[in-house]
């Protein structure tokens, strides 16, 4: 490691010599049940050891989320363990982008020394704190940024369901439901693929409602796998999904066909909405999605036979969840028409688990943190965001303002999967202080100052978590350390915070041990941590008895609005009004162009994955990172299936191979949202396949905050036609 | 004894290859290795489309390619009627590779000798096998059990679905499909 700066090569040659150092005869099995990393679903696992090293990922079969089996990703990002490509040590940035080796403490002094220069020069509303939720990391970064004084707490989930989430608070008060797939008797998805953001116990859910004859509409522009399992694909011209469900809902009210029970006693503006929906005709909302009328007339009737159990999925990324104009829009009206065929809480319709929480923790000990200096920052741009996520975007456009300062990071790729990349980096760039914490170096890691190497998830225990959206029993769930600390430099994230916290004068916030934490909050509930250590997941809390009463809604009238108060009462508001109304897209193919649209793969989760060979095996073996070209556009073009093509726009330029299709809309092209990855240091995805982000403008829903990633459009040419 | 089969239902299967990794982590392959094939299957004009996703492993026939071309007797059939390779008898030669019609046999790259799907018969002592595929898979798509046992849960989905082997009688394949 020649002057302290780690090549790649020193970074495999000492990964690898510490993988083979744990190579051993021993055989001896170990069994330890534990929480799954892969994705934010954090499945329960049971790690299966042979001497100490990883052999199988199963599934616990107590867990709602997956009982007893695991996805591919799950097991494949188990073995993350052992990758070559991780984080092997602290690393400082170095002014021509290089990186070089230090050590911890001067990693926790320095890091320290500055952001206490930024929090008494600026104050703690330029400091920011981005993560992807995971138990500790969550608990501990929204800890680390209060315990400065900031409300700059946010989550990937601008980039996810935000739009959606926001939507849904907007209407009812609540970031999501849960569809009763097993006794609906119809269910509409929006664009949700089930097979692709795997949760398995959803996709099962959905084979079962499949095979007992449930009716299942499936709209989306692309017949992903998921919609094998429906008895009707609407290929809906993409970010027309509002158009489609105002009609719907106009049908539903002029046939007579929702619930009078439900509306006219536990709603709001009913009255007033009604007659603006008249416009929205079949005849209409055909012209626009691209569904003729007698579909949609048809889709709205059979919904009001269904009634109660007649349900439109929640969605989740979706459709709506950030990735246009109308998401916000789209997200309520989806609420509205479960709102009007009156099934909330209703067997077969959409339902509202209550959860538990932990109680509150020894006020001496977990010293509570002060009241933050000001509002979350993007909050006034914003004010119809779901507020505890945040609109993490707004971090680097501050930064390039001068009005944030220093960011941390953790587990997130922000700069590669939020919104633009160059942005993103720009604003990385700009700031005073920024630090990663990651298991290795992600496009967001190579432009921050400081790098922290987390060990890997089964290398560390965190705290518990409470699941409670899958079953009507809620149940917590612990991630134990399931291997030996593979990497002596690595460490736990809950141990990193701890320490930054201490190095900026933080430290009376954090002055218990991650243990002791796991601990306390178990006490709260009377959780036996040694029972819940041998079997990993639990009962806790009441068994839900909800079924056939109407919830309780946290809006500001307490009722289901169909007409927002929060709106209304906000005069600031320009674009969205009090009552749901179309919104078109914000852009629309011209002659030769398509709509970018994107979504998940079952073999991975957002780009962390790429750098796990054996789903990058599956990646090249199977070509998954072709982009999906609709036949009839294809053929115009001159372009073949396996063909290599150009995709541009004026902000991004890729070649990646075709894969030509029937499945597919044509006014859209569809790639998965994981490749193209551009950190030289993932020798697994490097360059490998097209990314989304680069080819989105910067971008921000109005009043919502959301990226709009799907508002995108591209060329496509054959190379060397 | 029993007599060992598998039934995927391709009405169920996603095609997410979590039966993929649960293969290879059982069976210490490496993972650009796989004993499980997938192959995806898209008919029809827009908007009229149907895919199908389709995996194929060892179809464990009782009338087996494999072992009628085996010069040395590695590859077998054990008393519960799995196909197996025993691999210190192997030498190789890849006859049974290009014999077998489902494309299900792998050379391993730093052994030389061939290897396959065993229903994770990891030890032939006759205990009952536990598949790691079935066991994995999120959409429960796969059933593992004994044929000769009317009252198997494969043996009644059998008759419930109709299912059959990917190519009839032609070996007299134990691995059922639902198409």
């Amino acid at each position: 490691m020649a002057g302290g700066v780690l090549s790649k090569q020193d970074w495999l040659l000492s990964a690898t010599t510490a993988e083979a150092a744990d190579v051993s005869s021993d055989e001896t099995e170990a069994l330890v049940p534990t929480t799954c990393n892969s994705c934010s679903n954090k499945c329960g696992l049971i790690i299966n050891t042979k001497g100490g090293r990883l052999w199988r990922v199963l599934g616990n079969a107590d867990h709602p989320y997956n009982y007893g089996t695991v996805c591919a990703r799950g097991q494949g990002f188990a073995q993350v363990a052992y990758s070559p490509d991780r984080l092997t040590s602290p690393m400082k940035r170095n002014d021509d982008g290089s990186f070089t080796a230090i050590s911890w403490d001067q990693a926790y002094q320095e890091i320290g020394d500055k952001l206490k220069t930024v929090l008494s020069t600026y104050g703690p509303g330029a400091v920011a704190m981005i993560n992807d939720p995971r138990p500790s990391g969550s608990w501990y970064s929204s800890r680390f940024i209060a315990s400065m004084g900031s409300a700059n707490y946010y989550t990937h989930n601008v980039a996810c369901d935000g739009s959606r989430s926001a939507g849904f608070i907007a209407t009812f008060g609540a970031a999501s439901y849960t569809a009763d797939i097993n006794n609906a008797k119809m269910v509409v998805f929006i664009g949700r693929s089930y097979a692709d953001g795997l949760r398995p116990t959803s996709a099962r859910w959905l084979a079962d409602a499949s095979a007992r004859g449930a009716q299942i509409v499936y709209v989306d522009p692309r017949n992903s796998i998921t919609a094998q399992f429906a008895t009707q694909w609407l290929p809906i011209n993409a970010g027309t999904d509002l158009a489609l469900l105002l009609a719907v809902a106009n049908i539903l009210i002029t046939e007579d066909l929702y619930d009078h029970n439900y509306v006219e006693n536990y709603t709001l503006g009913f009255d007033d909405w009604v007659p603006t929906l008249t416009q929205y005709t079949a005849d209409w909302a055909a012209g626009i999605t691209g569904i003729d009328a007698d579909t949609i007339t048809q889709l709205a009737r059979d919904l009001g036979a269904a009634g109660h159990a007649g349900v439109i999925e929640q969605g989740w990324h979706a459709a709506c969840g950030c990735q246009y104009q109308n998401s916000f829009e789209t997200g309520r009206c989806i609420a509205a028409i479960n709102a009007l065929l009156g099934n909330f809480n209703q067997e077969g319709g959409a339902l509202f688990y209550p959860a538990p929480s932990f109680g509150a923790l020894d006020p001496d000990k977990f010293i509570k943190t002060p009241a933050a200096s000001g509002p979350k920052a993007g909050l006034a741009e914003y004010p119809l965001q779901n507020l505890a996520q945040g609109i993490a975007n707004v971090v680097p456009k501050m930064a390039k303002d001068g009005t944030m300062k220093a960011c941390f990071f953790y587990n997130s790729n922000a700069a590669k999967g939020y919104s633009n990349p160059v942005s993103w980096a720009d604003g990385l760039r700009a700031m005073d202080l920024s630090v990663d914490i990651d298991i290795m170096m992600s496009e967001t890691a190579m432009q921050c100052d400081y790098v922290l190497p987390e060990c890997s998830a089964l290398e560390r225990a965190e705290v518990s978590t409470i699941v409670a959206d899958m079953s009507p029993q809620p149940i917590i769930d612990i991630r134990f350390q399931a291997l030996d600390v593979l990497l002596p430099d690595t460490k736990p994230g809950a141990e990193i915070f701890t320490s930054i916290a201490q190095a900026a004068g933080l430290g009376d916030y954090f002055t218990f041990t991650s243990d002791e934490l796991i601990k306390a909050q178990l006490a709260t509930l009377n959780i036996d941590y040694n029972t819940l250590q041998t079997k990993g997941v639990l009962p806790v809390g009441n068994l839900w008895s909800g079924l056939g009463t109407y919830p309780t809604l946290n809006t500001p009238s307490g009722m289901f609005e169909f007409a927002s108060q929060k709106i209304a009462n906000n005069t600031d508001l320009t674009f969205h009004t009090p009552l749901i109304r179309w919104i078109p897209p914000m852009v629309t193919p011209g002659d030769g162009q398509f709509r970018l649209i994107a979504g998940k793969q079952s073999v991975h989760s957002h780009t962390m994955t790429t750098v796990v060979e054996a789903l990058m095996d599956i990646s090249r073996e199977y070509n998954l990172e072709r982009i999906w070209i609709p036949a009839s556009r294809a053929a115009d073009l001159g372009i073949a299936d396996g063909d290599l093509v150009e995709v541009s726009n004026d902000l991004y330029t890729k070649q990646v191979e075709a894969h030509v299709t029937e499945r597919l809309n044509p006014g859209c092209v569809w790639i998965p949202s994981h490749y193209g990855g551009t950190s030289p240091y993932n020798t697994q995805g490097y360059l490998f396949g097209c990314p989304q982000m680069d080819f989105v403008k910067f971008q921000f829903e109005d009043e919502v905050g959301c990226p709009m990633s799907h508002e995108t459009l591209v060329s496509v040419k054959k190379v060397n036609a | 004894m029993a007599r060992y089969g598998m039934l995927l239902n391709t009405r169920r299967c996603i095609g997410c290859f979590a039966c993929r990794l649960a293969c290879q982590m059982a069976n210490e392959v490496p993972s650009d290795t796989s004993f499980i094939r997938y192959t995806g299957l898209e008919s029809g004009t827009y908007p009229e489309v149907k895919a199908e996703q389709v995996m194929t492993q060892c179809q464990h026939c009782e009338d087996a390619p494999c072992v009628h071309v085996c010069p040395t007797g590695a590859s077998h059939i054990n008393a519960d009627g799995v196909v197996l390779i025993d691999t210190t008898r192997c030498i190789g030669c890849r006859y049974c590779v290009v014999a077998c019609p489902y494309d299900a046999r792998v050379i391993d790259k730093d052994a030389g000798v061939a290897e396959k799907c065993s229903f994770c018969v990891f030890t032939d002592d006759g205990s009952v096998p536990q598949p790691n595929c079935e066991r994995t898979c999120v959409t429960r798509a796969r059933i593992f059990g004994d044929l000769d046992d009317p009252e198997s849960d494969i043996s009644k989905a059998i008759v419930k679905f109709n299912a059959k082997p990917l190519a009839g009688e032609l070996t007299k394949s134990k691995f059922f499909y639902v198409r």
